[in-house]
């Protein structure tokens, strides 16, 4: 059964396609996918993101039972912040990477991806039985409004340009909005929750105040040059945080499932490690594709063509820990390129 | 959707012009609208011999990898440079601007072309 965002029919008169995402029918592109790129990198984008997982999880001691669930110290969550994190198994594997959302002691937002989110609350529910899951996507929808006008944009709408990583829970002539400052392209901006019943009516103004509506096939190139991975394509099970270059939301100062396993690679090395690459002109890497440095071997995980750059790019996983400079070469159609490891793809 | 009645079709969305001296083919405006952007593209040497069905362009758009097959045997007498420095010529223009490469001496070894009536039912 294909679920649908409250506002498809917005989408629709839009002229959007659709295509299924995590069992979601969601909009892929209205217009160009290189259009509503270029608008969320020089103006302002809206995104229908509602196929994200998102569950709220509330109880005496609900939150704190759940820092064995993911790598991230969840002690070290304020109210009123957002924390990225990840769920992994007991060899370090990436069952899901997620967003909190804190709004108090006892209550937090968790947003895992779509695909996810099922699993999930069922981990959180089997450390905190007594705790109060409750599935926010049935009555909720999700907006991403993202670009260097999106804080102006959400000032006007919501009366909070929102800084990185805050919450806001504002009352709109008596209408609830959830404004988070996060994102997922690089760009400023935030992610606006609101009721179905209102949801129509804000995008609509949304969009009538500017912001440019965009699919998902933007949202893959913009997080790609922002060098944001993908759960399903750059991480899974089969990939540790420390193989994914995510050190930064790993804490072991707490217990958590897949610990021990992280501490034996941060003694020993790791398998394989993520690196970031350009190739020349117009020679585009994909999904799947096969890599080299000299006898290393390794997989291209995410590959486009970079609208802002005007090449292409990708992220790779390469055999054995990071080591100097290796000589990247991509096979693109049966051929050998040159390609050029980079610490980042955009300066931002 | 735009099908220009003076051209023929394949039932795999090429377009095919009879010029003075051979065929020129590119993509169909519902091929170009299903790709998306596209923004790269290979094509085959000038003077190389194309079997039917071989590989005679490649095209990628943001979305997805596409080839182009030669409808037809015959070689390959001239290509469009254009398309391989700006790729959304194919989007913007693809009876025109968009034309991928001119086979000469060609065989008439291919499936039976289409009328546009006949194209647009296809896809519509």
């Amino acid at each position: 059964m294909t679920e649908r965002s409250a506002i498809h029919e917005s989408h629709a008169d839009l002229g959007a396609r659709f295509v299924d995402f995590g069992g979601w029918e969601m909009p892929v592109q209205y217009s160009s996918v290189l259009d509503e790129h270029n608008a969320v990198r020089s103006s302002v984008g809206v995104f229908d993101v509602s196929h994200l997982g998102r569950f709220s999880w509330q109880g005496p001691d609900a939150v704190d039972a759940l820092s064995q669930a993911f790598c991230n110290d969840i002690a070290r969550l304020q109210p009123g912040r957002t924390q990225y994190t990840m769920a992994l198994d007991q060899s370090g594997g990436i069952l899901d990477d997620i967003i909190l959302w804190r709004w108090s002691e006892s209550l937090i937002w968790v947003l895992p991806n779509a695909a996810n989110s099922d699993s999930i609350t069922q981990i959180c529910l089997d450390l905190a039985p007594g705790a109060t899951a409750v599935d926010l996507r049935p009555m909720t929808t999700s907006l991403a409004i993202q670009g260097p006008e999106a804080p102006a944009l959400l000032e006007r709408l919501f009366g909070v340009a929102p800084k990185r990583g805050t919450i806001h829970h504002v009352d709109l002539d008596g209408a609830e909005v959830w404004v988070a400052g996060t994102g997922y392209t690089g760009e400023r901006g935030g992610e606006v929750v609101v009721a179905n019943e209102s949801a129509a009516l804000v995008f609509a103004a949304v969009v009538e105040a500017g912001a440019v509506p965009a699919g998902l096939g933007a949202r893959d190139t913009l997080r790609l040059e922002a060098a944001l991975p993908l759960w399903g394509q750059d991480l899974d099970a089969s990939i540790t945080p420390l193989e994914a270059g995510l050190d930064f939301a790993v804490s072991f100062d707490h217990e958590f499932t897949g610990k021990a396993a992280l501490e034996a690679q941060v003694a020993d090395g790791v398998a394989k490690h993520r690196v970031l690459f350009e190739t020349e002109g117009r020679l585009i890497p994909r999904h799947g594709y096969r890599v080299r440095a000299d006898v290393r071997e390794g997989w291209v995980s995410s590959g486009n063509f970079s609208p802002t750059l005007g090449h292409g790019i990708g992220m790779a996983y390469i055999d054995g820990p990071p080591a100097g400079d290796l000589d990247l070469e991509v096979e693109i159609r049966r051929e050998w390129h040159r390609a050029r490891i980079v610490d980042r793809f955009l300066d931002r | 959707m735009d099908f220009p009645e003076d051209l023929q079709y394949t039932a795999e969305h090429e377009w095919i012009r009879q010029t003075g001296t051979g065929l020129r083919i590119g993509i169909t405006d519902y091929a170009q609208d299903q790709l998306g952007d596209i923004v790269f593209v290979d094509l085959p040497e000038v003077g190389a011999a194309l079997e039917r069905g071989a590989v005679m362009a490649e095209i990628e758009s943001t979305k997805s990898v596409g080839e182009v097959y030669a409808p037809f045997s015959g070689t390959v007498l001239s290509v469009n440079a254009d398309v391989v420095d700006e790729p959304e010529l194919i989007n913007q223009d693809p009876y025109g601007g968009g034309w991928l490469v001119e086979l000469a001496d060609v065989a008439d070894d291919g499936d039976e072309l289409l009328d546009a009536t006949a194209y647009r039912a296809l896809v519509e």
